[in-house]
Parts: structure tokens; sequence; C-alpha cells
């Protein structure tokens, strides 16, 4: 036999409240809204820093006039000043989107090139607007040096996260990680170029530009293992001062 | 109760239920999105947009946490009940903010792309062979579609439309939601960002609830497992001693195939019936006999004594039983009448009545 408790019996619609019932729902009341209010601190303070990624408008409406290049994705070769030496300048467009269709046409060409950067340490993204923000730079008014040629760094394992390159740069922040790993995947797809953020330098460097065992783009089988923990096999080459990682094997696994 | 179908009909206690709800929401987004970045450099350098969908996402998994610990804490402690009353209301609320959550995650991680924002969800990442890098947000999209499926039906003309037994069953979804929100959670942020307060949330709460619920449970397994003796009459049993009733309240025995049937005492009659409210399978005799009605602890839906209908307008109806008395024991005859028969209590003779009365709380 079960017999119920003789407590106070209370429906919502009663008017009158048993004082047991009224004590134990003012507690309850308090507790519940101290307990939403601490939650809320302690979940919203309990986070790291996505670091220093940021956009930076360093054309201020200028436009960097160089060779591009469209293997593994578009790069600009910008030739070096008296004030700094040069430059690979990887490329995307606004959103979820690369240049290839726009730059394609380009290859090998002179080329002028305008937008917002997006810079996180030694790696920088420029984000190319719509219009005349990339467009064949006048052949008559401009000479440029032929690129100086690939250097090769030798083979290297590494560890580290697959990221596109313009999230991890700080477009999002935090823009790598598993909760970021679709988008990665989105932006890769749209044509954005893929990073490796390794975890220790390579040659100074600690992101770079993601490509095929030939030189190609980034295989399609390593979207699978975007944002996470990963060790890569491949050989590593410079283009002025940007790395490429020509990606042949996932460590202790099968080739890509 | 309501003979219509309203789409709220408030009264007091609604009315502050919602208030307390809504200000605990608006304490939670607002110390989340403002006081947190003025503690917190770190939160300040993540994007808004990520900063709410952290805030609408973790106050989903707290509320839904909640919302579950309602049932099984009315069922421990009766004086939680009042929890109980609205919580249709807390379950939709729930169901918001899980989608304003949904609504940020589409709007920035799969926005801005040349694939639609619900195709991209789908098969933007297709590691489902691992479990780091698993489309947890998958986890995510069906535990949101069953909440909103809870939400869209927890309207009483969905009850009545389904049947209680269906829209019981539908509703039990629950649960699913919720293990999906915790694959969720620990496939996603808790993988991704290792926040011990996220993890504390997660599996304390999941931990607290399945306390809760084997607390719950265990006694009602134990209540359904304590059959009522049969007597040598059968195929009748014995629910109790009058004694043990007070006036307008019920025992409750189980017949032996674990029907249970509660016995009220009201004005020095007895009358038994069916255990289980009609509107949302609650326990009857735990509620108590105001005004003359037998009258259900959860929602407030009410019976006569000597037929099981409620008053008309309504049309509400409970199984009664047979009840009589041998000696001071009481005892039904668990096979139960027809709907609607009606039944006169069984007068309790006044030798009983008196020497009773002292036993008797005050209800």
């Amino acid at each position: 036999m079960l017999k119920p408790s003789e407590r106070g019996f209370f429906v919502g619609y009663f008017k009158k409240v048993p004082a047991d019932v009224r004590r134990l729902m003012i507690g309850f009341i308090v507790f519940f809204i101290a307990g939403m209010a601490s939650a809320s601190v302690l979940l919203s303070i309990n986070t790291d820093s996505p670091g220093a990624g940021r956009y930076v408008d360093e054309l201020r409406g200028d436009r960097l006039i160089g060779t591009m290049e469209t293997s593994p994705y578009p790069i600009l070769r910008v030739p070096g000043t008296s004030l700094r030496p040069p430059r690979a300048v990887m490329l995307a467009a606004s959103g979820k989107f690369g240049v290839d269709d726009r730059a394609l046409p380009l290859a090998g060409k002179a080329a002028r090139v305008g937008g917002v950067f997006v810079k996180r340490g030694d790696l920088e993204m420029l984000l190319v607007g719509g219009g005349d923000d990339l467009t064949a730079a006048d052949p008559q008014a401009t000479s440029l040096p032929t690129p100086s040629p690939s250097e090769n760094l030798g083979r290297w394992r590494l560890t580290g996260e697959i990221c596109d390159g313009k999230c991890a740069a700080g477009a999002m922040k935090p823009g790598t990680g598993l909760a970021h790993k679709a988008c990665a995947n989105l932006c890769i797809d749209g044509g954005v170029p893929p990073v490796f953020v390794s975890t220790a330098p390579v040659d100074g460097h600690l992101y770079l530009l993601l490509a095929s065992r030939d030189g190609g783009p980034m295989p399609a089988s390593l979207l699978d293992k975007t944002g996470l923990a990963i060790i890569l096999d491949g050989m590593v080459e410079r283009r002025d001062d940007l790395l490429i990682f020509k990606v042949d094997r996932i460590a202790d696994g099968e080739g890509v | 109760m309501s003979a219509s179908y309203k789409p709220v009909i408030w009264n007091r206690t609604k009315i502050i239920y919602d208030g307390v709800l809504l200000a605990g929401i608006v304490i939670y987004i607002l110390i989340f999105l403002n006081l947190g970045p003025m503690l917190s450099p770190a939160l300040r350098d993540v994007d808004p947009p990520i900063q709410r969908m952290r805030a609408f996402g973790s106050l989903a998994l707290l509320m839904l946490t909640i919302v579950l610990a309602i049932g099984p804490l009315a069922r421990i402690d009766t004086r939680f009940m009042p929890l109980l009353y609205n919580r249709r209301h807390f379950g939709v609320l729930t169901a918001i903010i899980a989608a304003t959550h949904a609504q940020y995650v589409l709007g920035w991680y799969f926005s801005f792309s040349p694939t639609p924002q619900l195709t991209a969800l789908f098969t933007s990442n297709t590691s489902f062979t691992s479990i780091a890098g698993f489309p947890f947000e998958l986890f995510g999209a069906f535990a949101l579609a069953v909440l909103v499926v809870l939400a869209v039906t927890s309207h009483d003309f969905w009850l009545s439309f389904l049947t209680p037994p269906l829209w019981k069953a539908i509703h039990m979804s629950v649960y699913f939601a919720y293990a999906a929100v915790i694959l969720h959670v620990a496939l996603g942020a808790l993988l991704d960002r290792r926040d011990l307060v996220l993890g504390f949330l997660s599996f304390g709460g999941l931990a607290l609830l399945c306390v809760l619920h084997l607390v719950a449970g265990r006694r009602e397994s134990a209540s359904d497992n304590a059959a009522s003796a049969t007597t040598p009459d059968k195929p009748w049993i014995v629910v109790g001693d009058v004694s043990e009733i007070a006036e307008g309240r019920a025992i409750i025995g189980a017949a032996p195939g674990g029907e249970r049937i509660a016995v009220f005492r009201v004005k020095g009659g007895l009358s038994a019936v069916s255990n289980v409210c009609s509107h949302q399978n609650g326990p009857l005799g735990e509620g108590k006999v105001v005004l003359g009605f037998i009258t259900c602890p959860w929602h407030g839906y009410q019976y006569r004594l000597e037929d099981g209908c409620s008053p008309p307008p309504f049309r509400e109806r409970i199984r009664k039983y047979r009840v009589r008395l041998q000696g001071s024991a009481v005892l039904v005859d668990p096979e139960p009448l027809p709907l609607g028969t009606r039944l006169d209590p069984v007068a309790i003779p006044a030798e009983l009545r008196a020497s009773t009365a002292g036993n008797l709380g005050k209800a």
C-alpha cells in the first residue's frame, strides 16, 4: 500500500498556497535565479582567448601589384622594395569563397589586387573585394621581376591542425578547433586556401599553406581531418615569405 | 481544466511561473553577454555571434536538465508539484532557446558560403567514422527537431487529438533529445574547449538526473511490486486499513496485474477509482477531494466520486472499482467497472468512524 504524504496540497489554479509549499517554492525561486546567474558567470568567463588574429586595412584603398600564381591556390608574388622583402600573399574573397575563377585567367601575369588583410602572427591573407579589386596590371606601366623559384626546405613531419587560412588568421575568433570544423570545410571547399597550424615552428613559421604532394590543392581526403590534432608528413618549400607544406601522407597512416 | 482549447488559460500561478522563468533566462543571457566580457578579456576577444551561440546553447542545456529534473522531484517530494503544473511552458521556452542557439550557429558557421545553410549543415562534415571530428551538429539538429515537435504538440488540443497514451509516448522522446544534447555537447564544445564548467554542467547534470530518476523509479517499482494482499474471497484485495485514510485523501493499492487503485475517504464514505488521471496519467491517489471532486495533483483535473466522470462540460472519465469493508480492512475488487458506472460510496460504520477519527491527519 502506498500512503501519500500529508503535505499541503496545491494545484496551480488554487488561490491559497499551503505554507510548506510556499516556503519550498520561495526557496526554489531564489535558488533558480541565483543558480542561473552563477552558471552564467562561470560558463561565460571560463573561456580561452582566440588570440590576436585581426583584420588589417594595410592597403587603405591602394593596390598590390605582383605576379599571379594559382598553384596550389591563388598567391600574389609581390616584388621586394627597399623597405620590405618580397611577399607571397595568399588570396581569398569575402565570405567562404576563394578567388580561383578570377585568378586563373591571370596565371603567370601581372595583377593588381586590393582588399583587406587578415593577419595572425606569420599568417597573412588578403581578402579581395569585388569589382576592380583583382585585375590585370597595365603591362605598359608594369615591369615586374620574375619571382624567385621555390626553395626546398626538405622533408618534414609536422604536428598541428588543418584549418582554412582565413578563419585561422582571425576572420573568425576562434577560427580553429572542432567547433569550427564544418566552417573550415566549407571555406576550403569554397576555395579559401587551407593552412596547417603547426605546434612547432618550421623555419620561424607556425602557419604553412597546404598543398598536395604534386603542388596542387590540398587533397579532399584531408577534409575529414580538419579541426583535429594530426601529424602529417611531406615536403616543405618556401616562396618568398610563405611556406608551403606539400603533404604526402598522414603519419602512421596511408598516403593522401 | 478547460472544455475548450485556448492558447493559454492564465492564472496567478502560471504568471508567476513564467515570470520567474523569463527572469532567469534574461538574467542568464544578460550576464553571459554583458558581464562576462567585462570580467573576462578572453571572452571579449571571441566573436559576438560565437558568444551568443555559447550563451544560448549552454542555457538550453541547463534548462533541459532542470525540466527533466522536475518530474522525479515531484515524485520524491510533492511540494515540488507546482513546478510540474506549468512544466510545458518550461519545455516550450527550452525549445525556443535551443532554436535561437541553432539560428546563431547556422547564421555564422554555415553562412557566407555557396552551399545553402541546411545543406551545409548535413554535408560539410562527413567524418562519421571517428569520435573526434564526428559531425556533432547532427545530434544538436536531432535534439532540436524533437524539442520543436514536443513544443508544438504540448497543447491540450494535441493531447486530446493524439490520445493520452500516444501523446505521452511521443513526449517521452524528450529523453532521446537529452541524450542527443549530451552527445552534441560532449563531441563538440567539450572536446573542442575542454571546458570544466561545461563538463560539470553536462555530466554533473546527467548524473543528477540519473540519481533522481533512480530514486523516484525505485519508489514507484517498490509500490508496484508490493501488490496488495489477496483475500480468500477472491478476487478482492486488501488495500489497507480505513484508519490510514485521512479525510479527503486516499490510500493506493496495487492489483495483481500492477494496476493501481486509489481509495478515497470523504464524509464517512469510501470510493475506489483508478489511480491514473485520464489527462496525463497523473497519480490521482496523491490528490485530494476538493469541493467534492477527486482532484489530480498534477494539473487539477477533477472527477466525481460516484461515477469517475468529470463534471459537465468536461468529458474526462476514469474507471471505478467496487469497494467494501471487512472489519476495518478496506477491500477492493480489482476488476474495473465500465467507464461511467455509478456507484455510491461505501459508508464507514459509525463505530469505525469514531475509532479512526483520532488517527486521521488534517489534509
